[in-house]
């Protein structure tokens, strides 16, 4: 790091990935508040629902794509906000172990949840197939 | 580590107030929780982390209701069985509350992120609507629910 620190607003600007994981982070956010918004109104909607009403929910390719991306967006934010948790509290060489079980966590989540969605969006014979 | 606080004077302190803590690392010095008098931005945004715990379980949660749908009928039947038993509705209630606090805390966290409303009296507001509102709106979404007849005891 020989370049001289940049400042803005007399706050040090990161000098390597820092910065990046933030907005990553903060864009993350921004985009599961209209998704959660259509989390809270899908709620409303298949409260109380019974089977044939959830399975025709997922039939549509609008609502089961919102629902996937949802997952995936959301995992990634869960993912960036659990790290910084565990870089704040849990120190020494643990923490990068934890960190990297709590990114597999959450990648296994996102993989999971899109796979179940795709299939009920396709229609797919009820698990576990082919028994 | 390296991130010794440079010399007074230097380029790159420009906080002036670091500390070193008890394993030997030094970093610029935060407020202690334990004598400092609580403040509503405080419990917004510790709430806010214990929010995103609290949503990462519920999405586990909710593949897990996926799955089950994905299971066909019979396993649904028993879902909705377990769904609509106090404990069930127990838990989908707190997961409203969950989903609610996440939109509003959240909302708070990026706006003041985005550099707006670190006033005091904007900070504080924002503070008070992001801890309670999430409750008041999770008890309406569902005093709903009942009256439309959409969820019964």
């Amino acid at each position: 790091m020989s370049a001289a620190p940049k400042f803005k607003n007399n706050v040090k600007i990161s000098e390597r990935h820092g910065a990046g994981e933030w907005k990553l982070e903060k864009l993350a956010l921004l985009a599961l508040m209209p998704l959660g918004l259509w989390a809270l109104s899908t709620g409303f909607t298949l409260a109380g629902a019974d089977y044939g009403a959830v399975v025709a929910w997922f039939g549509s390719t609008l609502n089961a794509g919102l629902l996937a991306v949802t997952a995936v967006v959301f995992c990634l934010f869960a993912s960036l906000a659990w790290k910084v948790i565990l870089e704040d509290y849990v120190p020494g060489p643990s923490r990068s172990a934890l960190i990297l079980v709590s990114n597999l966590v959450f990648l296994v989540l996102a993989a999971a949840s899109v796979f179940f969605i795709v299939r009920l969006a396709l229609g797919s014979a009820p698990l576990p197939a082919g028994v | 580590m390296s991130n010794t606080p440079p010399a007074a004077g230097e380029t790159g302190d420009r906080t002036g107030r670091y500390v070193r803590h008890p394993n030997g690392h030094v970093a610029p010095m935060s407020p202690f929780t334990d004598i400092w008098r609580w403040h509503m931005t405080m419990v917004a945004s510790i709430l806010f982390r214990v929010t995103i715990g609290a949503a990462s379980v519920g999405a586990v949660l909710l593949l897990g209701w996926v799955a089950i749908v994905a299971c066909g009928p019979d396993a649904f039947a028993s879902l909705a069985a377990f769904s609509g038993s106090p404990f069930g509705l127990f838990i989908w209630f707190g997961l409203t509350w969950v989903l609610f606090s996440f939109l509003l805390n959240g909302a708070r966290h990026l706006i003041n992120d985005a550099g707006k409303g670190l006033d005091l009296k904007s900070a504080n507001l924002m503070a008070q609507i992001a801890v309670w509102g999430p409750i008041v709106l999770a008890v309406l979404f569902w005093v709903v629910l009942f009256a439309t007849g959409k969820v019964s005891l």
